[in-house]
């Protein structure tokens, strides 16, 4: 008889599993699903020297850099949509605290991509004729050549493999199958790219449970999984909240005022809290 | 800011972006007043214009004002979703779409775009970054520019250049190695302005408007057709109705 791996662990097991200065890989996209509760957990873990990658960052990682965890971003673009845009990671770039390294959308997925497959580079022509192309190629990130076959200019881009990744999905089983309601962006190629891929569930199912056509991340390429229900709070969880409009708003006015406003958005809510059900507990009140 | 008092700048906007999509375009849609003029024109003239969104969500039609392509509103009505891997992927780096809505921070006369930051008094300031709006504008069959008009917004030389126009320092997009045709049209809340791959052109000016004072505020090369440019239409009664109490009934982005 067969057994299945038991991938849940707590959240904070989740966090303390991730080494100062590694290369953490974000998948919400601006104001839904971002992995909220497991970015307090690390800045509650004081984690620092983090490269992150997050295609089109969002909330969680406006707030890792806020609690000073992260050193390096690399992204397509940055912003709370309406409520404003990321001003910890603006305010990083404008003083040179933060190494801010872009890309378009599409290149960063495929570099992704790239990572998750195992392929040498991965092409495309995006980006050419653009402002993004020459800090990339002076970092040696991108060259651009020529098509082989018909001597068309593209540009190659390396594999990006990122140490782990953190998707906010809404079911998982204990073996860490997950499914993915609504739109998915560049959640799968987030979580097969990096060499440890990590969940935070809103929910945790026994393993059968799930029908396998609705597994967004088999649990093949998963290591482990935390049950957070509401876990992406102030962002929306499509199919089952919406964003908290008032907390956003609070939290961008915080952010946009300084530092030492957003630092205390932080104090109060995140280092003055030992959970995350104490947060929303404080951010219902 | 609106010439005429029986709309506001970003209703005339809305309305006169909206007429640059055809029926029957595939579009791929930006955040914000974007968002408005492809809305608008799938409610009137262009039902059969299909709506794609990067985040992953295919023909939306939604029925109430969200806050961005993040916010689920935005998605209801989808017919799919998917990845940004499929949207800018296989629908636009595929050559699947025939229009990029798009907004900017600032545009040159070649309707190349910056949507990442700016700098005043010396000083840069970051906004969102290309997102898919870089890859939407180089694959792309053609590229729509709705913003508000304000003359810092135009310059020769963009500070920062996200998002190819039809050229880019005197290479046409052929030549770099990019397909489709680039950007056709910048549609600001006081003028339409077309491009060709000969330039820029006062194509028409909003209703009270007056073109000398347009283009004193549009500094860059802009020709000026034989007899001067057109009044663009003024927005239909049933225009301002649908914006009014459906698309953007608190005016987040038309207020």
């Amino acid at each position: 008889m067969s057994t299945r791996p038991d991938r849940v662990v707590s959240l904070r097991e989740l966090a303390a599993g991730i080494p100062d200065g590694s290369h953490v890989a974000l998948a919400g996209f601006a104001i839904t699903r971002n992995a909220v509760a497991f970015a307090h957990e690390l800045i509650r873990a004081g984690t620092s020297g983090l490269s992150v990658t997050q295609v089109f960052s969002g909330m969680e990682t406006d707030l890792l850099v806020a609690g000073g965890a992260v050193d390096r971003l690399t992204y397509a673009s940055g912003s709370l949509d309406r409520f404003g845009l990321l001003h910890a990671v603006n305010r990083g770039v404008a003083t040179g605290r933060l190494e801010l390294i872009e890309y378009s959308g599409l290149a960063l997925a495929l570099r992704l991509h790239a990572g998750a497959l195992g392929l040498p580079f991965v092409t495309t022509r995006s980006m050419l004729g653009s402002d993004l192309l020459a800090p990339l190629v002076a970092a040696g990130q991108v060259e651009q050549i020529e098509s082989p076959f018909d001597g068309a200019p593209c540009l190659a881009l390396p594999p990006l493999r990122p140490d782990f990744s953190v998707v906010h999905v809404d079911v998982a089983d204990r073996a860490g199958n997950a499914v993915v309601d609504g739109p998915l962006w560049s959640i799968p190629e987030t979580a097969r790219a990096s060499r440890v891929a990590l969940l935070v569930a809103e929910e945790i199912v026994d393993v059968g449970e799930l029908d396998p056509s609705r597994v967004t991340i088999p649990g093949s390429l998963v290591h482990a999984v935390a049950h957070v229900p509401r876990g992406g709070h102030p962002t929306a969880v499509y199919g089952r909240y919406d964003y908290d409009a008032a907390h956003l708003r609070s939290y961008v006015a915080a952010a946009g005022e300084g530092v030492e406003e957003h630092d205390a958005y932080l104090d109060r809510f995140v280092r003055g809290v030992s959970t995350f059900d104490e947060y929303l507990a404080l951010a219902a009140a | 800011m609106s010439a005429d008092e029986r709309w506001t700048g970003g209703e005339m906007l809305a309305v006169a972006g909206s007429l640059q999509v055809h029926d029957g375009d595939v579009a791929v849609v930006g955040l914000g007043l974007p968002q408005m003029a492809a809305l608008l024109a799938q409610r009137t003239h262009a039902p059969a214009a299909r709506l794609l969104l990067e985040i992953g969500v295919f023909e939306p039609m939604p029925t109430e004002p969200s806050a961005g392509i993040a916010d689920p509103r935005m998605w209801r009505g989808a017919t799919a979703f998917g990845t940004t891997l499929e949207v800018l992927g296989v629908m636009a780096h595929g050559g699947r779409v025939s229009l990029g809505l798009l907004g900017a921070l600032q545009v040159d006369q070649w309707g190349s775009f910056n949507t990442t930051e700016v700098e005043t008094d010396g000083r840069r300031r970051r906004f969102r970054g290309s997102g898919g709006g870089n890859d939407i504008s180089s694959n792309a069959g053609r590229i729509v520019i709705v913003m508000t008009h304000q003359a810092r917004k135009f310059a020769e030389t963009l500070t920062f250049l996200t998002s190819p126009g039809r050229q880019v320092g005197g290479r046409s997009r052929a030549d770099l190695g990019l397909p489709g045709e680039g950007t056709c049209a910048v549609v600001t809340d006081r003028c339409v302005i077309a491009l060709d791959d000969h330039g820029a052109t006062l194509e028409s000016v909003h209703p009270g408007e007056h073109p000398d004072a347009v283009l004193a505020d549009t500094p860059i090369p802009l020709a000026v057709p034989d007899g001067g440019p057109k009044e663009t239409p003024a927005p239909t009664a049933a225009q301002l109705a649908f914006i009014r109490n459906e698309l953007d009934p608190n005016g987040w982005y038309t207020g």
